[in-house]
Parts: structure tokens; C-alpha cells; sequence
């Protein structure tokens, strides 16, 4: 069992766990948390699962924790290992159940004022516009043979069938298209899962929000990403639904014997993975592609839903009712990138599970409007709290593989949040303080509750303070959706 | 939640910070297979509220017990998304390690709990105890 005094402290923000600690473990392993943080990883199994992440073969460095951490399955949230592409393996539990899991960022020509009058027409609108709650259908059908060239275009795909425009494409990580997708990989009951879903948002912890950008932290870079304060923007946050669950859960399964096949000795069974370089490894990359391209194509899908919202309420209301894309983030994910690891760069495998990319200037990644800066991280908050807008750094290419939090995370079980909060409740209190809310359900309103989670400013403070991205903007909800 | 369906239904809610788990305990392999779904159902919805109208016969197969748990569970799930059908009613002919035939009944909730998208690996391990058997069984919401 690991403990807290294990851990040495390296910076103020960041805990080393020595590769020693564990007769199994390969590299160290390390936590990015203040001192008040810290201990959450040890009243569930965070430090436990991050530790079980630093056993895996071909892991290079040490693998880390984000801020954002709690107790996952397999790799914890808030985890990041980079596997080396040549020796390493690639895991389904460093990537999770929602394969690209994500949020897009879209913001308006309009100020508050202008959308106030009209929030709730606005929230309806967008409510019938983007489906939401469980086992939902999407706004699109797709034949079988459509989803197989959606699963390997991805956002190429939306472009076009008239469901994108080109800029948005191009703020979109990897520009909406994972390469190397393979829909010979994906199982019949997975695209029968997935067939009906584009376009919806699921329900869990997925949302959609009205926000107004309440505060402005570098107005240099905010410019470039197009925000400026008392704007209205709006945050889409969701996945791949049962289409990346299902790939996940046949691979998850169909690796177990891969792990004995490679002589691979794992400590949880959920960690199962296969050699990169495999018949399996490479059969889980290629299925796992096509639903991280299916996930940016529900998102766009749904953003095409946002801007019909928007049109059909404002329209004839207000000067400009347009709304451009600011950016795209994947937060389950593995992929392919070049780092530099003593002086050398090389190829690895960053998977990244509850955890976003976060890369600096310069990088080739990063779209050219936003390479001067880096690239936009967006980084929600709890419900009816705030969200941040980061900014990649230099800093983080060297201490993280270009990595940072995906949001608040969790502190609360939800049987605990139902224990101590009644969603009409809660509900009630949020409409008192001028949020509108439109939910499936008021249960599952009342799991997401704020004090289930960690205060994202505080998360966000862990970041900034590590060097792993830098404050841009702050949101604030104006109305929520959620399944 | 409390666990108001049965005072003796072979499971129990335990503590998740993000996702649902239960630990599940029956006397052998079939009562813990059944007692896994009763669970799931009972965090998928209430399932009083379900009147197990419509039946389906299931044979899976697996290479290991654990597998066959989470493959019958991921049955379920799947069924559940696609048709909305929650299952209460459970008669399971043979569930040998690695192989599981059967019959679930079981109808549409009207209001859902939670929306379980898998279950999971996670520290799944089905060990011998005094009772029989018991296991613990991570679902990712």
C-alpha cells in the first residue's frame, strides 16, 4: 500500500513517488497537487491505480496525476503516461469507456446584455436542438456505410455534409481527423450502438452551457483566441457514447489474453494492453481512432445545433447571432506525438485519461492562428460554478508530455452527493441565482452538484503554479443543459 | 440510496468518488451472476417499477469467470440502451466459469437512475468466502 509519506516533494505543486516504492513499478510516479490536495489521492485509490500506470512496459519518464484526480478504473482521472511507440503498450483503461471525451468552445459576437432578454427562449431552443439524457438518439442517422467513412474522416466527414465549416475544422485538435482509424476493428454491436447517436449528448456529467466570460487574465492571448470579456460563449461537453463504450468494452475484454500471450504482468486486471507494435495493439489503436473521430463529429454536429439555436432565436434580435469556434479538446485519448526525452525526441504514445493536451508555442499541433501562444485548454468547471480557458505552455512539454487538467474532478461519491442534496433543491437555489437549467433529471442534477467536486479555481491555481498552462479566462454558466 | 428492493439481495452499494460499485456476494457462481444483475438493476432504476413483460434468452461464453461476469453484465447494459429494458427476473439454466445460458425478464423503467455505459475490470476479482462466493463489481457511469 503506498502512502502520502512516500511521496517527496519536488516544486510546490509537485510529488515525486521514487520508482523504489514498488518492487513492480518502472519509472516514478507523480502527483501535481498543493498540500491540501494531496491527501484525496489516498482516501480512494488514485495513488494506488497512478502507481499500477507506472508498472506497464515501454512507460517512459514517470506517469502523472493532474490535479483533477480521483479514482478511475484502470488508470485514475487525471492520469498521463507516455509509452515509448516502439517497446510500449497501449491500454483501453488509459483511455476509458468515453473515448474522446471532450469540450468545444464556441463563442459569439454578442455581449450579455444582448442574449439576457431572450436566455430562456435561447436555453429551449438549444435544449430541442441538442438531444440529451440517456440512450437518447442523435440529431443524425447514419447508414453503415456512411459510418464507416465518418469513422475514419471524422470532422472531414461533417465538412462535407455541410455539418462544418472549415474553420472549424481547423480549431479542432488534430482538425476533427485521428489518423489510422480501421472500421474493420469495430465490432458490429458497436456501430449498431453508434449508428443513431450523432449528435447527442448523453447524460452524466456532459452539458451544455450559455457562459459569459467573466474575467480576463491575458488579454493578449485572449485576443487571439477571439474572447473578450462580457462575452457570450457556449461550452459543448461530451463523447463518443455507446459507440466508444462498446469498443472499449470489447477490447478491454479481448486483451486479456493478449497480456498472456506477451508474458505482460499487470496488476489490475482493467490495465490489460498489448504491444503497440501488435496485431492487438495496433487492432485497438485502429478502433479506438474511428471512435475518437466519431466523438469530434457528434461535437460537431451538435455545435451545427448551437448555431441553429442561436439563429432561430436571435435572428432579426440582435446584430450578429453567428458563433465561431474558439477550440476542440479530446480528454480521453491515446496518441501519437513526439517529445523530447533527454536531449532526444522521440515517438510515444500519451494517453491521456481525464486529462487534456496543452502544448506550447510552436508546436506544429497547434493551429496556426493560436501558434504564437499555444493552444487553447478549456477546463470545466463544476455545474453552476465557473470554467477556465489555459493556455499551453513550453513548460509543459518538458514536465508533463504537453499535459494538463480536464476539469474540477471529483471529491464526492454520487450516492453520497443524493445523500446530502435534493435536486429540486439544488435546482431551486441555481434558477435563485439567475442560472437557467434544463435537466432529464433532477437525480442526476443533484450527483453533479458543486460540492461533489474539487473548486476549479483551485485546480486551476495547482496548474498555473506547476507551469502546466497559464490563465486565460474565467466563465461563468448563464444556463446549463443536461442529460 | 438505500438498498429498499430486498433486505437480501446478495449486494450492497460501496463507496466510488466517481463511478458506481457494488460488492456481490451468493452462495455460488449463479446466485453471484444473479445477484450482479439484480444490482445493476437496482442502480439502473427502481426496480419495483418494472414489470418484467419481455424476455430474452441469452448463451455467452468466456474464457475466465471474471470475463463471463462482465460479458453477462455488458449484456444487460447493452440491452438496456438499446431497448430501454431494465431485468428483474433471472433463471439461469447453467452458469458454469465459462459459460452462461439462460432467460431474463424484465420491462421499460419510468424514470432512470443512472445511465451505466459499462462494467468494468476494475479490481474485479471473484473470491471464495465463508458465504460462498463474492466479488466486487466497478460500473462506469
Amino acid at each position: 500500500m503506498v502512502e502520502k509519506k512516500d511521496f517527496r516533494r519536488l516544486d510546490k505543486a509537485v510529488w515525486e513517488l521514487p520508482k523504489e516504492a514498488r518492487p513492480d513499478m518502472r519509472v516514478p510516479a507523480r502527483i501535481f497537487a498543493s498540500a491540501e490536495m494531496l491527501d484525496a489521492a489516498f482516501r480512494d485509490r488514485t495513488a494506488e491505480q497512478l502507481v499500477n500506470t507506472a508498472t506497464l512496459p515501454g512507460v517512459l519518464k514517470y506517469t502523472m496525476a493532474m490535479p483533477d484526480f480521483h479514482e478511475g478504473y484502470g488508470f485514475p482521472i487525471g492520469g498521463v503516461a507516455a509509452m515509448d511507440a516502439k517497446t510500449g503498450v497501449i491500454s483501453p483503461g488509459g483511455v476509458g469507456y468515453d473515448i474522446n471525451c471532450g469540450v468545444r468552445l464556441m463563442a459569439s459576437h454578442l455581449e450579455k446584455e444582448e442574449v439576457m432578454p431572450h436566455l430562456r427562449d435561447l436555453t429551449n431552443a438549444l435544449y430541442r436542438a441538442c438531444p440529451s439524457g440517456v440512450g437518447e438518439s442523435g440529431r443524425i442517422r447514419v447508414s453503415s456505410r456512411e459510418l464507416d467513412e465518418l469513422i475514419v474522416e471524422g470532422s472531414r466527414w461533417a465538412l462535407k455534409r455541410g455539418l462544418a465549416r472549415e474553420e472549424d475544422l481547423a480549431h479542432t485538435e488534430e482538425e476533427g481527423t485521428l489518423p489510422g482509424a480501421d472500421p474493420s476493428k469495430v465490432s458490429a454491436r458497436a456501430r449498431e450502438r453508434g449508428g443513431d447517436q450523432i449528435g447527442s449528448l448523453g447524460a452524466g456529467n456532459h452539458f451544455l452551457e450559455i457562459d459569459v466570460v467573466e474575467e480576463i487574465f491575458d488579454p493578449e492571448v485572449a485576443k487571439a483566441f477571439g474572447l473578450q470579456e462580457n462575452q457570450i460563449v457556449v461550452q459543448i461537453h461530451c463523447g463518443s457514447r455507446g459507440f466508444g463504450h462498446q469498443i472499449c468494452d470489447d477490447y478491454v475484454k479481448s486483451l486479456q489474453s493478449s497480456v498472456r500471450k506477451y508474458g505482460i504482468s499487470i496488476p489490475d486486471r482493467e490495465l490489460v494492453c498489448a504491444p503497440i507494435d501488435s496485431p492487438e495493439g495496433r487492432a485497438y489503436y485502429g478502433a479506438m481512432a474511428c471512435a475518437v473521430n466519431y466523438a469530434f463529429v457528434n461535437r460537431q454536429v451538435l455545435a451545427m445545433g448551437v448555431r441553429e439555436a442561436f439563429r432561430d432565436v436571435l435572428q432579426g434580435k440582435v446584430r450578429n447571432y453567428d458563433l465561431y469556434q474558439v477550440y476542440d479538446v479530446a480528454h480521453n485519448i491515446a496518441k501519437f506525438e513526439e517529445h523530447e526525452i533527454d536531449g532526444k525526441q522521440v515517438q510515444v504514445c500519451v494517453h491521456r485519461k481525464g486529462a487534456t493536451r496543452a502544448f506550447g508555442p510552436g508546436r506544429p499541433e497547434v493551429p496556426e492562428a493560436y501558434r504564437d501562444v499555444g493552444q487553447p485548454v478549456l477546463v470545466p468547471g463544476s455545474m453552476g460554478t465557473a470554467s477556465y480557458v489555459l493556455v499551453g505552455t513550453k513548460k509543459a512539454m518538458e514536465l508533463s508530455f504537453g499535459s494538463t487538467c480536464h476539469g474540477a474532478g471529483r471529491v464526492m461519491s454520487r450516492a453520497q452527493a443524493l445523500k446530502k442534496i435534493w435536486g429540486p433543491d439544488l435546482k431551486q437555489e441555481l434558477e435563485e441565482r439567475g442560472l437557467v437549467i434544463r435537466a432529464g433529471s433532477t437525480k442526476g442534477l443533484a450527483e453533479e452538484a458543486p460540492v461533489a467536486y474539487k473548486d476549479v479555481s483551485q485546480v486551476v491555481e495547482v496548474v498555473q503554479s506547476a507551469g502546466l498552462a497559464r490563465k486565460v479566462a474565467r466563465l461563468r454558466p448563464l444556463a446549463v443543459i443536461k442529460g | 440510496m438505500e438498498n429498499s428492493w430486498d433486505q437480501s439481495c446478495g449486494f450492497e452499494e460501496i463507496p466510488h468518488t466517481a463511478d458506481v460499485a457494488l460488492r456481490v456476494w451468493g452462495q455460488d457462481l449463479k446466485e453471484l451472476f444473479v445477484n450482479a444483475a439484480r444490482g445493476l438493476a437496482w442502480l439502473t432504476a427502481d426496480p419495483a417499477s418494472i414489470c418484467p413483460e419481455k424476455e430474452k434468452s441469452l448463451d455467452l461464453s468466456a474464457p475466465d469467470a471474471e470475463t463471463l461476469l462482465v460479458t453477462w453484465l455488458g449484456e444487460l447494459i447493452y440491452l438496456n440502451e438499446r431497448e430501454g429494458l431494465v431485468f428483474t427476473e433471472f433463471d439461469l439454466e447453467e452458469v458454469m466459469p465459462m459459460h452462461l445460458r439462460g432467460v431474463v425478464r424484465g420491462g421499460r423503467p419510468k424514470e432512470t437512475r443512472h445511465l451505466i455505459k459499462a462494467a468494468t475490470f476494475s479490481g474485479l476479482s471473484i473470491r471464495p468466502t465463508e458465504r460462498g462466493l463474492e466479488t466486487t463489481v466497478t460500473f462506469d457511469v
